[in-house]
């Protein structure tokens, strides 16, 4: 029998969980992609790979600026951010020292699939 | 921070549905260009600028999805909302367990309520300060020229009426006085150097919106200013 005892294994099994839900997430209808960026890698699935960089660059000012906000009015450690345009939003969250960005539409329930990752 | 009477009517509105709301923190409103209209008295104005400046940069970035129309962060100690309203974004700061639905009516009704009343008593918009703040950009190149280029907004803004007396007397004569328009700046640099120079809108689709003016090579150099850096620029009407 094989007994978890180490925290790297946890996290690791932690990551490899949190892939296996955002596999799941990808199929589901007005999901565009996400951006997964963890201490040592990152993983990208967005449908349209020519908006990779663009969304990239986005994701990260996301996590930069939320950070920057919260810290000026003293609203302590970011939870989730959520980002809406027009048409497109992005639920942008901290999961096992992984920054997590999900790209959709606008119809998509943010709610649902925020506690479903959490 | 603005005072002319559509200004303080709506710091007097934050103050009533912050009076209403106990959960909300910090309230303010500033308009696309990046002018500071209203906050509520606790909100230093460091603070308001320092969210400012992040929210243009975020604002720039999220082009990649679209228009921005509103901005949600859920931190430990609280909730941050910064939504659009017609061209103006209003920051709220609320407790953590601020219901959402008295944010969204806040944000979705009152406020734009407010604004539309506001708006029936006098039909020009905001008035913005005239000078702004500019990221300088390099124009080089055989066609540069000699002028200066600047967003067709903030050239706009500048020839709306900027005296409230007179917005207010044309508000209520129905009246309004005809606009003149800008073509000479004053540019003002961070070193103390200044110059006055004739200005264009940006020809540039891909430039434009991005509080940014374009500056000839000559007088950048003339003015020791490099791209990037900020310049006060203001109107000579």
């Amino acid at each position: 029998m094989l007994v978890k005892n180490s925290e790297t294994d946890d996290t690791e099994n932690d990551v490899e969980e949190l892939q296996e839900k955002l596999q799941d997430i990808k199929d589901q209808e007005g999901i565009i992609g996400y951006i997964l960026r963890g201490p040592k890698s990152a993983s990208i699935d967005l449908k349209d790979p020519t908006k990779i960089i663009d969304y990239a660059i986005l994701s990260s000012a996301v996590f930069d600026v939320s950070q920057n906000m919260t810290e000026a009015l003293q609203m302590g450690e970011v939870d989730t951010i959520l980002v809406e345009s027009e048409e497109t939003k992005l639920l942008s969250m901290n999961i096992n020292n992984h920054r997590l960005s999900i790209f959709m539409e606008k119809s998509v329930n943010h709610d649902k699939i925020y506690k479903n990752l959490k | 921070m603005n005072r002319d009477p559509y200004a303080i009517a709506l710091n007097n509105a934050l103050t009533e549905i912050k009076k209403a709301y106990p959960d909300i923190k910090n309230s303010f409103i500033f308009t696309k260009n990046g002018t500071i209209i209203t906050g509520d008295q606790e909100t230093d104005e460091k603070t308001m600028n320092n969210i400012l400046e992040s929210f243009q940069t975020m604002k720039e970035k999220a082009k990649a999805i679209g228009n921005l129309k509103s901005f949600h962060i859920t931190g430990k100690n609280g909730k941050l909302t910064l939504s659009k309203i017609k061209d103006m974004y209003l920051v709220l700061a609320t407790s953590k367990n601020a219901d959402k639905t008295q944010i969204y009516s806040i944000t979705h009704v009152i406020i734009p309520t407010i604004l539309k009343t506001l708006e029936t008593f006098a039909p020009t918009h905001l008035q913005s300060p005239s000078t702004k703040k500019l990221v300088v950009d390099t124009l080089t190149g055989f066609f540069a020229g000699d002028s200066v280029q600047i967003d067709t907004e903030i050239l706009r803004d500048w020839t709306k009426n900027n005296d409230p007396r007179a917005r207010l007397n044309d508000a209520l004569t129905g009246e309004q006085d005809m606009q003149e328009s800008i073509d000479h700046v004053r540019i003002e640099t961070s070193g103390g150097n200044s110059t006055l120079c004739k200005v264009k809108e940006i020809n540039d689709q891909n430039l434009k919106g991005k509080n940014m003016i374009r500056i000839p090579e000559k007088l950048c150099k003339t003015l020791e200013i490099n791209k990037g850096d900020l310049v006060k620029v203001k109107p000579l009407l």
